[in-house]
């Protein structure tokens, strides 16, 4: 069996096989270890993705970073840095793909299947005009369903400052919504 | 105490109707990779072969070749490039606006004012290199990328593995985490980087070594390496202070921890593997009370200096230096 396959095995045994170790398997060649690193991971990068990009192609940029992330995981030397290297390479595509885009794209978050209410829409822009800091914590909370130590564990933050970023975001959201009366 | 923004304990009415209206955009879409690649039996015999007579004829036209003088052009193995705006040379011969080739290890690539070069990084990234500015591939390799920028300015946008890329200046050298940045170079060998996104090191010839992540910006001066990163839009007394602990003014530490923001944490971990005694104690004062300390990074080893310490009170910042 080869090197590859035994790390697999191991990681499918072992359920709370550490990132690293699937990193590993799939420098080994494991696609099946890669499809487990996306389960862990596809919803941050759709978070950082989103906090830049209209929600009509986040998807796509989402499944870019993660094609990008197959093709060069062979050269990261050191495993543990995978959630940074991803986070990393998913800003720099969202980036990417915000500059070729219009200034304001508001019907870009209302194009998607299903339709959301303009509500939706009105407060992810709210949420795209907090200060940088707490745009991704709040999207990886409200829109993908995380939990504080979910994100502390696939961002690397530690758990109080995600807790702290939570806290002051959504006082910051709040304080936006209510003044501009824009949603919920 | 339950909190339900932080771990869904209890209940809160508003974050659950937030939850409600926004779940919607939850990304739920399975992965899709292209298929693996089947290769046939005769193209496993084919492809060394033709990669053994491709070597053969690269080596063919290499051998006996003296670059210098000979230009850079395209096809060959080295760094592709393009010239915009006016004039460049490269490997002693004139490139013009609007031609392209390749830069090979060892030559020159030199702007005339008002030139741009891009310049592709093998796979990894790309360089923009501005007006009047030589820069050398030193090195190109499955291990390394290497280059020189002895003068001028470029902007890098490089994705890759920490430590793949670097280029050296005459004082230091800038050694690639995963980035974009900005490095200018003057005529005195001044060394100025700005991280626009990731974290660059900032590696002098002394073993002194500037730790920048994005949104901080670093200055090395011939004699002295580099000196304290500070933010980008550090606080002017911070920004002094910081100027003058690289001069050789020890005590100004002390003025940095007292002036210090929120904004200010990597001066401050900076600061700490370069100063000692009561200096180090006021910028880990500074920096425990502006930030959160991994239960495990411990006040003895900080003050004592060890590098682990050290290393896991940056790796923990690093989570917040690299959202903002």
């Amino acid at each position: 069996m080869s090197r590859g396959a035994l790390e697999y095995r191991r990681a499918v045994e072992h359920r709370d096989a550490t990132v690293a170790e699937l990193v590993v398997a799939v420098q080994a060649g494991s696609r099946a270890a890669f499809a487990g690193l996306y389960e862990r991971f596809h919803r941050v990068v759709h978070a950082v993705v989103l906090a830049r990009v209209p929600a009509r192609d986040a998807g796509d940029v989402v499944q870019d970073v993660f094609a990008d992330a197959w093709a060069r995981l062979g050269g990261l030397r050191e495993p543990a840095a995978f959630p940074g290297w991803l986070l990393t390479m998913a800003r720099h595509r969202a980036i990417d793909h915000a500059r070729r885009q219009r200034p304001t794209d508001e019907a870009g978050d209302l194009a998607v299947d299903p339709p959301p209410r303009a509500e939706a829409a009105a407060a992810l822009r709210a949420i795209r005009a907090l200060p940088e800091t707490y745009r991704e914590t709040l999207i990886m909370r409200l829109v993908e369903g995380l939990t504080g130590p979910e994100i502390a564990e696939r961002t690397g933050m530690t758990p109080d400052s995600v807790r702290v970023h939570l806290h002051r975001g959504l006082k910051l959201l709040r304080d936006r919504l209510g003044a501009g009366g824009d949603a919920p | 105490m339950s909190d339900y923004l932080y771990d869904k304990t209890g209940d809160d009415a508003e974050v659950a109707e937030l939850e409600g209206l926004l779940g919607g955009y939850a990304h739920r879409a399975p992965l899709r990779l292209p298929p693996p690649r089947r290769r046939r039996r005769w193209l496993a015999i084919a492809i060394p072969a033709a990669a053994v007579a491709i070597a053969a004829a690269i080596a063919l036209l290499v051998i006996g070749r003296d670059e210098a003088g000979r230009g850079c052009p395209g096809g060959g193995p080295g760094f592709a490039f393009a010239i915009k705006g006016a004039a460049a040379r490269c490997g002693g011969a004139a490139a013009a606006a609007g031609t392209s080739g390749t830069l090979p290890v060892g030559a020159w690539l030199e702007t005339a004012a008002g030139a741009v070069a891009d310049v592709r990084v093998a796979d990894i990234g790309d360089l923009v290199v501005y007006g009047d500015s030589r820069l050398r591939l030193v090195g190109t390799g499955p291990d390394q990328h290497r280059l020189e920028l002895a003068r001028g300015r470029l902007s890098a946008r490089v994705l890759a593995p920490p430590r793949l890329f670097v280029i050296d200046t005459p004082v230091a050298a800038a050694v690639d985490l995963g980035c974009a940045y900005d490095l200018t170079v003057d005529a005195d060998g001044h060394t100025h980087l700005r991280v626009t996104s990731g974290a660059v090191s900032l590696e002098g010839k002394d073993g002194v070594v500037a730790y920048a992540p994005m949104g901080t910006e670093v200055v090395a001066v011939p004699g002295r390496g580099p000196g304290t990163p500070v933010a980008i839009d550090a606080a002017p007394a911070v920004r002094a202070a910081a100027a003058r602990f690289d001069a050789g003014d020890a005590a100004a530490a002390m003025a940095v921890a007292v002036a210090a923001g929120p904004r200010d944490t990597v001066t401050l971990w900076n600061l700490l593997a370069r100063t000692r005694g009561a200096d180090r104690e006021a910028v880990f004062r500074a920096l425990d009370a502006l930030s959160i300390r991994p239960e495990w990074v411990l006040e003895e080893d900080v003050l004592a200096g060890r590098p682990q310490a050290l290393e896991d009170w940056r790796q923990s910042l690093d989570g917040e230096w690299m959202m903002r």
